[in-house]
């Protein structure tokens, strides 16, 4: 069903004057008359948006100067270019000058030429927002610790800074019917394919919202399929990682007033790469990548495992191992599903509570949630020791992922999977893993499969997802992105000849 | 009469590997040491590379079928008999597939009443799956090709457990070796043919492979169909190796046996994990030979896909339910092996001779014109 918009939008078809009067009724917006060369002119202006300092040490003073010449006839152009400031507008556009002095620009108004105004850009955007840039959310141990603030321009700095190609093209939409929010979208020109690029502008053109808050819920408006926990695109706060996306082909969206931007098309291995994996060697890198995937496996899992073989399958544990898990659960009155939504759900409290607590509380949170409650609900037999150390160790395992968004996803899978193996034991979770894959299959992220280079299975994009293979097998981009120019970088063979034992 | 498939709906040739390679293996690994071994005894391996040969032969015959304006079975069968008479032609061979996952279905749910769960009845077993069958067979052709790599990719770690078995292998039981006649061959050849069935599955999907020319996908095709006789092979000789030949006559499930000595010190009764895993396995045989049928009603008919997929998928329910004896099930899988014989040896062949009497009747009609 799709709603008519509302035909008495006090915002359309209306004349400048009418904006001004709608404007005059707040509280903020100003009005100065001045005298120059014998016209009036009428300086109008938000107080609250523009920047005092321009406003009083350049643009009031030199109004008086002009007010002080009477000699000359007036005449706006001369007007506009003696003007000491650089962004000045001659427009006779309602909607524009409406957009403009919601954005701190200063109106000028004549009297003696009521349909031509100029807009002077005095704003001050940068007010009020926070000066440190350093990532908090996405923490790595080396690299660099910049990340993107809540100011969209200084974002675009950044990552200017960073890749400082000509073929870094951004273009500005605004969106959000009352935020007017400017929305960035940032490709390489050249590189990235132009029918991602379509694709973006028009999912994004095709949307109608009234206030965008955050990159995150645009996200969630271009969502092709939003029955879905997993996230479809690619959010991060690390200026590093969103440039390594943005080099590999991908479209970026930023958005005015969030610190995240987001990446797209993606697929599932995007978020289990970290930016530390590639300031290791590779060696290493992929070692710690390997122990995130298997992680990740074992959090999803290991309490529906322990529920079919406690429920159906006690005969596949060994003699010697059944002696200690009776033992821990001889006390235990619940059947083994209780007992793990019972510990599952604590586990959950303690994150929800700890995410919203103030840093330094949070953490004596996790000390009397941890231990006390975990020794105490153990103590009290309510649960058996083993599930503990499970359940702990799979909660631990889910915040390896380096994408906070996917991992939420991973906490939320393991409940399917934990009913499922409660009805059917170890059918059950087959069936859900079965079901899980089909999903996946189907998903798409800007019309490019999830689950590449899975499904459709490409031997040749392998080398940049399960492992991380050297610098020098890097250097193409990925082909399921289909960017326009495969190669990033061309390794020089080295000439060096296998060495022998002692070759001189 | 070519059937043109949007390119978002194809997948790549080098997967026909995979969907021929998939759709052959099924429940039938489990348990076919008894029948084969009845003529052929120890020499039955022969009797797999004879019936190799023939599936071989008839994927030539199959790609010759595919080929020359006419790209599916329906295709084929409205070319060769017309309109009315191919409409009922491919509904007798809708008959035949659906027959084919039904089969598969009916007799995975037996192996886990009998193994894993004594206790759990037909019609809950039977809800569980084709609401999953459901799900995963109305996402489409790609889904089900992703399950096909991924059911030959993941379950080819059981293949390590060959290591078990093979530590009391003896070797005496394979002697001495060419010691049948060639009917008895034969006849083994005929229990092994059940195991080989699927692959006449391509008929349906082939329009749904991207490829520049037919070679390539044949060249796959064969090669999936030499990676199954590879599979075959393996077990039908750790099976001969493991037990002697008068416990292989009267064994249910010879595999599952080999695999319930396996033991690691953290896991015991490994069966249990590998009869779970090869829910992976089953998938691709049930799902795409039903994806198969939807696909003929639909163009035979054009009936929306999604109304004759949960059809079929209660009937198989209905009749899973209804089958309830051990022999019942017995009964089906020799029906649906001896349909299948004659559908894939006898009745594809023929299809061939007749498409060619015909191209020749056209061939002169219009010289005539």
């Amino acid at each position: 069903m799709i709603k008519e918009k509302n035909n008495l939008n006090p915002t359309e078809n209306q004349t400048p004057a009418e904006i001004v009067k709608r404007a005059k009724k707040s509280s903020d917006f100003k009005e100065i008359q001045k005298n120059v060369s014998g016209v009036q002119i009428f300086i109008l202006y938000f107080t609250s948006l523009i920047d005092h300092k321009t406003m009083e040490h350049v643009f009031l003073p030199y109004i008086n100067e002009c007010e002080k010449k009477t000699g000359q006839a007036f005449d706006i152009n001369q007007f506009k270019n003696s003007l000491p400031l650089e962004d000045i507008i001659r427009t006779k556009e309602a909607t524009e000058i409406e957009e403009k002095i919601h954005q701190g620009y200063v109106l000028i108004q004549f009297e003696n030429n009521l349909d031509d105004f100029l807009l002077v850009n005095v704003n001050n955007l940068s007010k009020g927002i926070r000066e440190s840039n350093e990532t908090e959310n996405e923490f790595n141990v080396i690299g660099p610790k910049l990340g993107f603030v809540e100011s969209l321009d200084t974002n675009i700095l950044l990552l200017r800074t960073k890749v400082k190609s000509p073929l870094l093209t951004t273009e500005e939409i605004v969106m959000g019917t009352l935020s007017k929010t400017r929305v960035m979208i940032v490709y390489l020109d050249g590189i990235t394919n132009e029918q991602h690029i379509e694709n973006v502008k028009k999912r994004l053109s095709e949307i109608d919202f009234d206030i965008i808050f955050d990159t995150s819920a645009l996200v969630q408006l271009i969502k092709g399929n939003s029955y879905t926990p997993f996230p479809l695109y690619f959010s991060s706060e690390r200026l590093d990682r969103i440039s390594y996306s943005l080099t590999s082909g991908q479209v970026v969206i930023f958005s005015d007033g969030s610190p995240y931007a987001v990446s797209g098309p993606t697929t599932i291995f995007d978020f289990f790469l970290s930016s530390e994996d590639y300031y290791y060697n590779w060696i290493i890198g992929s070692f710690f990548r390997f122990t995130r995937i298997l992680a990740i496996i074992f959090s999803i899992f290991s309490s529906a495992i322990y529920v079919a073989v406690m429920t159906f399958h006690y005969e596949v544990v060994p003699a010697d191992l059944l002696g200690p898990l009776i033992e821990s659960r001889a006390n235990v009155p619940f059947p083994p599903l209780l007992e793990v939504l019972f510990l599952e759900m604590t586990i959950e409290l303690l994150r929800e509570a700890g995410a919203r607590l103030p840093t330094k509380v949070g953490q004596t949170l996790g000390i009397v949630g941890g231990i006390v409650i975990g020794q105490a609900a153990v103590m009290a037999a309510l649960t058996s020791n083993i599930l503990l150390i499970i359940v702990a160790l799979a909660a631990l395992a889910s915040f390896t992922t380096p994408a906070i968004v996917m991992s939420n996803t991973i906490r939320i899978l393991r409940f399917p999977f934990i009913i499922m193996s409660s009805f059917l034991g170890g059918l059950g979770i087959m069936i859900g893993f079965a079901v899980l894959l089909c999903h996946l299959f189907k998903l798409k992220s800007f019309d490019t499969p999830y689950m590449v280079p899975l499904h459709p299975f490409r031997s040749n994009s392998l080398a940049d997802s399960i492992i991380r293979s050297p610098y020098d097998k890097l250097n193409k981009r990925p082909d399921f992105l289909r960017p326009k120019d495969k190669i990033k970088y061309s390794p020089k063979e080295s000439n060096k000849k296998k060495e022998d034992i002692n070759d001189e | 009469m070519n059937v043109k498939v949007e390119k978002q709906f194809q997948v790549s040739a080098f997967f026909t590997f995979f969907l021929i390679h998939s759709s052959q293996t099924g429940v039938g690994i489990l348990n076919f040491q008894s029948q084969v071994i009845k003529h052929a005894e120890q020499d039955a391996w022969i009797s797999l590379i004879i019936t190799w040969a023939a599936t071989h032969i008839i994927l030539y015959i199959i790609f010759k079928l595919l080929g020359g304006g006419t790209n599916d079975l329906v295709a084929v069968h409205q070319y060769c008999f017309g309109k009315a008479i191919g409409s009922i032609m491919s509904v007798m061979a809708l008959v035949y597939f659906w027959l084919a996952s039904l089969t598969v279905l009916r007799a995975y749910i037996e192996v886990i009443q009998i193994w894993v769960y004594p206790s759990i009845k037909t019609w809950q077993l039977c809800i569980v799956f084709l609401l999953t069958f459901y799900y995963i067979i109305s996402s489409g052709f790609r889904s089900l090709t992703g399950f096909s790599f991924w059911g030959v990719i993941l379950p080819a770690f059981l293949f390590f457990l060959i290591y078990f078995p093979l530590m009391h292998a003896n070797y005496i039981y394979l002697l001495p070796a060419f010691s049948h006649s060639l009917s008895e061959l034969f006849f083994s050849s005929k229990g092994y043919a059940l195991l080989f069935l699927g692959f006449e599955w391509i008929l349906m999907y082939y329009p749904f492979l991207k490829s520049s020319n037919n070679r390539d996908i044949s060249k796959w095709a064969y090669l999936g169909n030499i990676y199954t006789l590879i599979v075959y092979l393996i077990i039908t000789l750790i099976s001969f190796l493991y037990f002697n030949q008068e416990v292989l006559q009267h064994l249910p499930w010879p595999t599952l046996m080999m695999v319930k000595i396996v033991k690691f010190s953290f896991l015991e009764r490994f069966e249990y994990v590998f009869i779970f895993i090869w829910l992976l396995v089953i998938i691709s045989p049930i799902c795409i030979s039903l994806w198969a049928c939807t696909r003929i009603v639909k163009r035979t008919f054009s009936i929306p896909p999604k109304a004759t997929l949960l059809f079929l998928l209660i009937a198989e329910m209905i009749v899973s339910v209804y089958l309830q004896e051990f022999k019942s099930v017995d009964y089906l899988v020799n029906f649906t092996s001896n349909v299948g014989i004659g559908f894939v040896y006898v009745y594809l062949p023929l299809l061939l001779i007749i498409k060619w009497i015909k191209n020749h009747f056209m061939k002169n009609r219009l010289n005539k014109i």
